[in-house]
C-alpha cells in the first residue's frame, strides 16, 4: 500500500470512527437481533405442535436466523453510509479540490476511501457480533457448540460481503454525483428495491406464472407433511422466486446463511457439512462478490476518467 | 524571458445534453517567472477553468498548459509538488480542527513528519490563526476560512502560488495581511497568479497581468505594457497641479495640437490628449507657476474596464 493511501485510510478511520452514524449502526443492529431473538424465542417457548419440538439444535438455528435477519437490514445501510457520501459529499463541500491538488493520484483516493471502509465493515461486523450474540446466548440459556461457532464465523463472509456489496453500489453513485442528498436518496432507492420490491416482484410472477395453491383439506398434525400436490407447488413457487431474486444481494446473503444451518433432516441436530454447502451455494458469494467487483470497476472508471472537478 | 506558466490555445468545451460551452478559447497565457500576476475577468471568464487545467484537475480539450516547465496533462503530479493552490469553491473537513485539516493535507504534500508540525505553526502563525489551530473547522468564519484556504496552499513552500479569488470574505485587516504576505513572497522569489474580479482588493499589488474575457485572453503584460495599449486606443492623461487658476494656461492647453479634453478641479488641471503630448506640456506650462506635471497611468480599474467594458477587441 502506497504511503498516500495510507495517509487516506487513516484519515477516513478514525473520521469514521469518531462519528455518531458508524456507532449508531452498530447499535441499532445490537438492538434488532437482541430484540428479533427475544422474540423468537419466546414465541417458540409458547409453540407445542408435535413434529416441531424446541431442540438444542433448533434455538440455535432461530438465533442464527435472527442474527442473518438483522444483518440483512444493517449490514445494507452500514454500506450506504460509508458509500453515498464518499465522493458526493467531498465534491459538494469543496474538499476534493484541496485533496486533488496534493500530489495524489485519482485512484489512490479512491483506494484509500474502499480500503477504510472495508475496514470499518468488518470492524462493524465483528462488534455487532461479538456484542450481541452473547446477549441472546445468555438470554435464552444455549450451549454453543465448535460447530456452531465455526458456522457462525463464517457466516461473516457473507455478512462483509454483503455491506460491501452495497458499499461498491453506494460508491459507485456518489461517484456520478455532485450532491450527497441525491446520491442518498438513489442508494436507500437502491435498497428499498432489493429488500422489498424485489420480494414482492418475485411472488407476483410466481404467482401469475403458477396461478393460486391448489385448493386441498388436510391436517397438519397428521404426520406434519404437507401433501404432495402443495409441496409441489410450493417447490415451484421457491424456483421461480429464487430465479428472479438472484441478483439481489440480500437474498443471496440470507440464502447462504441458512445454508449454513441446515440439518441433514428434522430428525437430526448436525448440519449439513460445510464442503458441500459451499458446492452447492457458492453462486451466493459470487454474486456478492460480483457486485462489489462490478460496481468498484465502476466507480475507477467513471472517478478517475471524470476529471471535471465543478 | 523565463516563464513559470505557460500555455498555448489552451481551450477548453464542455459538452452536454444542452450543447457546448466554450469555457476557454484558444487562450495564449505567459506568466513570467517571479512575479505577482493578476488574471482579471469577470464571473465565468474562463478563469477558474483556467487554473484547474494547470493544476490537473481538468484536462484541455485541445491546446498545451505548462508549469515549470512541466506539461499539466503528462505531468500533473510534479506540477502538483511544486503548486499551492488556493481553489474556489474549496471547503475542509469541518469536525476536524485546523492543525488536523493541515496535517492530512500536509502528509498527501509528502511533507515529512518531523517538518510537517514545523511547517504548520510558521503558515498558521503568517495568517494569523496560530491561536485557532485546535479549533475545529466547523467554528470558523467566513474570513478565517480563506485565512486557513492561503495556510493551505504555502504548506509546501511552493515555488509557484496559483489562488482563485483568495481575497473573498476577509475583513480589511485579512486584505491588508494578504496583500503584505504576497509582497513578502514575491521579494523571496516566487510566482504568484492571483485570479480575481476584485481588483481593488489586489489590482495594485500587481506587476503584471492579464485579462480575460470569454475564455479568451485580450491583453496581457506588466502595468507598463498595457498602459500603452490602453494609452493608444483612449489617448494619453496628464496631471498639472497649479498655484492659482490659470484662465490663461487652460487656453493654451485647449490650443495644443491633439488635446480632446481639459478638465480643472480645485488645482489641478486634467488634461485628455489622442497623441503624447508631454514636451509641449513642458513648454507650456514652463511659463507658469506650476507645481507639477505628470503623466498619469491608468489604474487597473480602469484597464479593467477598457478591455472588458467593451473598449478593446470587440
Amino acid at each position: 500500500m502506497s504511503e498516500k493511501v495510507a495517509i487516506i485510510v487513516r484519515k477516513e478511520v478514525l473520521e469514521n470512527l469518531k462519528s455518531l452514524r458508524y456507532w449508531s449502526l452498530i447499535g441499532l443492529f445490537v438492538l434488532l437481533f437482541v430484540a428479533t431473538s427475544a422474540a423468537v424465542g419466546s414465541a417458540m417457548r409458547g409453540l407445542r405442535i408435535p413434529g416441531l419440538e424446541l431442540g438444542r439444535g433448533r434455538l440455535v438455528v432461530q438465533l442464527v436466523g435472527s442474527l442473518s435477519s438483522a444483518m440483512s437490514y444493517v449490514a445494507p445501510l452500514l454500506g450506504i453510509a460509508l458509500g453515498f457520501s464518499a465522493i458526493a459529499a467531498e465534491r459538494e463541500k469543496g474538499t476534493i479540490r484541496l485533496v486533488l491538488a496534493r500530489p495524489v493520484y485519482r485512484d489512490q483516493v479512491l483506494n484509500g476511501k474502499i480500503l477504510a471502509a472495508t475496514i470499518l465493515i468488518v470492524i462493524a461486523v465483528l462488534v455487532s457480533t461479538a456484542l450481541s450474540l452473547p446477549i441472546s446466548v445468555t438470554l435464552h440459556g444455549v450451549t454453543v457448540t465448535a460447530d456452531d461457532l465455526s458456522r457462525l464465523m463464517l457466516s461473516l463472509i457473507p455478512s462483509i460481503l454483503l455491506a460491501l456489496a452495497y458499499y461498491a453500489l453506494s460508491l459507485f453513485i456518489s461517484v456520478l454525483s455532485d450532491r450527497s442528498s441525491r446520491a442518498f436518496l438513489y442508494c436507500i432507492l437502491a435498497w428499498i428495491l432489493f429488500t422489498f420490491i424485489l420480494p414482492i416482484v418475485a411472488s407476483m410472477i410466481a404467482l401469475s406464472v403458477l396461478g393460486p395453491p391448489p385448493a386441498i383439506s388436510f391436517n397438519m398434525t397428521r404426520g406434519g407433511q404437507l401433501p404432495p400436490q402443495l409441496r409441489d407447488y410450493y417447490r415451484k413457487v421457491g424456483e421461480i422466486t429464487s430465479s428472479v431474486l438472484i441478483i439481489s444481494p440480500n437474498d443471496r446473503y440470507s440464502t447462504f446463511v441458512n445454508a449454513l444451518f441446515t440439518r441433514r433432516s428434522p430428525q437430526t441436530t448436525s448440519y449439513v457439512d460445510l464442503g458441500s454447502i459451499i458446492a452447492t451455494r457458492w453462486v451466493d458469494l459470487a454474486v456478492l462478490a460480483a457486485y462489489v467487483a462490478v460496481f468498484t470497476l465502476l466507480s475507477y472508471i467513471f472517478f478517475v476518467r471524470r476529471q471535471e472537478v465543478r | 524571458m523565463e516563464y513559470a506558466i505557460e500555455t498555448e490555445n489552451l481551450t477548453k468545451i464542455y459538452r452536454d445534453r444542452a450543447g457546448e460551452v466554450v469555457a476557454l478559447d484558444s487562450a495564449n497565457l505567459r506568466v513570467p517567472k517571479g512575479v505577482l500576476f493578476g488574471l482579471f475577468g469577470p464571473n465565468g471568464s474562463g478563469k477558474t477553468t483556467l487554473i484547474s487545467i494547470l493544476v490537473g484537475l481538468q484536462l484541455p480539450t485541445r491546446g498545451t498548459a505548462r508549469v515549470l516547465g512541466f506539461d499539466c496533462v503528462k505531468q500533473s503530479l510534479e506540477i502538483r509538488k511544486r503548486v499551492g493552490l488556493l481553489p474556489e469553491n474549496y471547503g475542509f473537513y469541518e469536525h476536524m480542527t485546523a492543525y488536523e485539516n493541515l496535517e492530512f493535507l500536509g502528509r498527501l504534500d509528502g511533507i515529512p513528519r518531523g517538518e510537517l508540525r514545523r511547517r504548520i505553526d510558521e503558515v498558521l502563525e503568517l495568517v494569523g490563526l496560530k491561536e485557532w489551530a485546535n479549533a475545529k473547522v466547523k467554528t470558523f468564519s467566513r474570513g478565517m476560512n480563506q485565512r486557513l484556504a492561503l495556510a493551505q496552499a504555502l504548506l509546501k513552500d511552493p515555488e509557484v502560488l496559483i489562488l482563485d479569488e483568495p481575497t473573498l470574505g476577509l475583513d480589511p485587516q485579512g486584505s491588508a495581511m494578504f496583500r503584505e504576505l504576497m509582497a513578502r513572497l514575491v521579494k523571496e522569489g516566487r510566482t504568484i497568479l492571483i485570479s480575481t474580479h476584485l481588483l481593488h482588493e489586489v489590482g495594485f499589488i500587481c506587476s503584471h497581468a492579464a485579462f480575460i474575457r470569454k475564455g479568451r485572453i485580450v491583453a496581457q503584460g506588466n502595468l507598463e505594457e498595457l498602459a500603452k495599449q490602453y494609452r493608444e486606443a483612449r489617448g494619453y492623461s496628464y496631471e498639472v497641479v497649479v498655484q492659482e487658476r490659470p484662465e490663461d494656461l487652460l487656453r493654451e492647453l485647449r490650443q495644443l495640437e491633439g488635446v480632446v479634453e481639459v478638465g480643472l478641479e480645485n488645482n489641478t488641471i486634467r488634461v485628455r490628449a489622442s497623441r503624447d503630448i508631454m514636451r509641449e506640456l513642458l513648454g507650456v506650462t514652463g511659463r507658469y507657476q506650476v507645481r507639477s506635471l505628470r503623466e498619469r497611468a491608468p489604474t487597473w480599474d480602469e484597464l479593467y474596464q477598457f478591455y472588458h467594458g467593451g473598449g478593446w477587441g470587440e
